[in-house]
């Protein structure tokens, strides 16, 4: 049980006996050898209202514009490591619109909200003519700069930093991508892909008339 | 008779944003109440101040949530993780996870690039 300070008894002493608290006389705060000494006294009333608090306030229209620079200030989950990168901007549910604020819900790392992901779609395979396999969209995660890959000392073996580093996802359609990126709060960018121009050609249109001089001679 | 374990509530969503407010207001509360327990169910080497300074700050990484929904499943994971927390299900290394600035000041971010490009960061 927690060890309260009042007793049973306390609650039936009369109002004149109850010990009252007086300001003046009121003892510091208790410091711990591990926690260093607070600069302000928690017995002063704050002097900013509520409405004037600096840390309450409506963002600009500046500001909710998508930032191009790290943020250094960003509160950390457990999951950090040397090998975190620095995120851009991380959701916070404040973002207008109706999709589901899933980043913040999910539980994911924090980091994942820093790194790039690429949208693209699978090359068709130069070895073969069909194409089966390059009709659907993958969503794939940049390499990080420094953890993805080094040698184990003891045994040569591949070890990573990266937990995405085997991971694509695998989307019908790139709105779908975008969408799920956008939930996420990933930074992406989509690979648009290479499509083959195929001309149709009929073999009658060698014989088709053409009044001016040709060029190509594709008849007998 | 099956007693429902203790701390267990029934699902619900919030009306509107002033219903929200309350029941964010009683869950700030709880968790604020419960500090001194944890502390001695856990027999963590923190300070309760550092225990609620936590909890704020947990609370305070949401303040700016404009969805209701987002709202509500935010207060179902508090529940579940106060129930979960005085039921005494986690374990050291659950609680410890909210801890670990506090455990480990190295685990963080660098402060500009510089520091982190010279830490080997990159």
């Amino acid at each position: 049980m927690s060890a309260l300070p009042r007793s049973i008894g306390s609650r039936l002493l009369p109002l004149v006996a109850r010990p009252t608290v007086r300001r003046a006389f009121a003892p510091q705060i208790r410091h711990y050898a591990d926690e260093p000494s607070p600069k302000i006294n928690a017995l002063d009333a704050p002097s900013t209202k509520p409405a004037e608090a600096a840390m309450i306030s409506r963002e600009s229209g500046g500001e909710g514009t998508p930032s191009h620079q790290p943020d250094y200030d960003v509160s950390i989950d457990y999951r950090v490591s040397n090998f975190s990168p620095i995120p851009k901007r991380v959701m916070d549910g404040s973002e207008p619109g109706d999709s589901v604020a899933a980043a913040v819900l999910s539980g994911a790392p924090v980091d994942l909200q820093a790194r790039t992901v690429r949208i693209y779609r699978p090359a068709k395979s130069a070895t073969q003519s069909g194409d089966w396999h390059s009709h659907h969209w993958v969503m794939d995660w940049d390499p990080l700069p420094k953890g993805h890959r080094w040698e184990n000392p003891l045994m040569g073996w591949q070890s990573s930093a990266d937990f995405m580093q085997g991971y694509s996802l695998n989307f019908k359609s790139k709105e779908d991508a975008v969408a799920f990126a956008n939930k996420q709060g990933y930074e992406y960018f989509v690979q648009e892909p290479n499509e083959r121009k195929f001309v149709p050609k009929a073999y009658a249109n060698n014989f088709v008339h053409i009044p001016k001089k040709l060029k190509v001679i594709r008849t007998k | 008779m099956i007693n429902p374990t203790y701390l267990a509530v029934r699902t619900r969503s919030s009306a509107n944003w002033g219903d929200a407010k309350t029941r964010v207001i009683h869950s700030y509360r709880d968790w604020i109440r419960s500090a001194p327990e944890v502390q001695q169910m856990y027999t963590l080497s923190l300070p309760v101040s550092t225990i609620r300074t936590k909890i704020r700050q947990e609370f305070e990484r949401h303040r700016y949530v404009a969805q209701l929904k987002t709202v509500d499943v935010l207060l179902f994971n508090s529940h579940q993780e106060y129930q979960e927390t005085l039921n005494y299900w986690k374990q050291l290394t659950h609680v410890l996870k909210y801890f670990r600035t506090e455990e480990e000041p190295k685990a963080r971010l660098p402060a500009n690039f510089i520091s982190g490009f010279l830490e080997g960061r990159n």
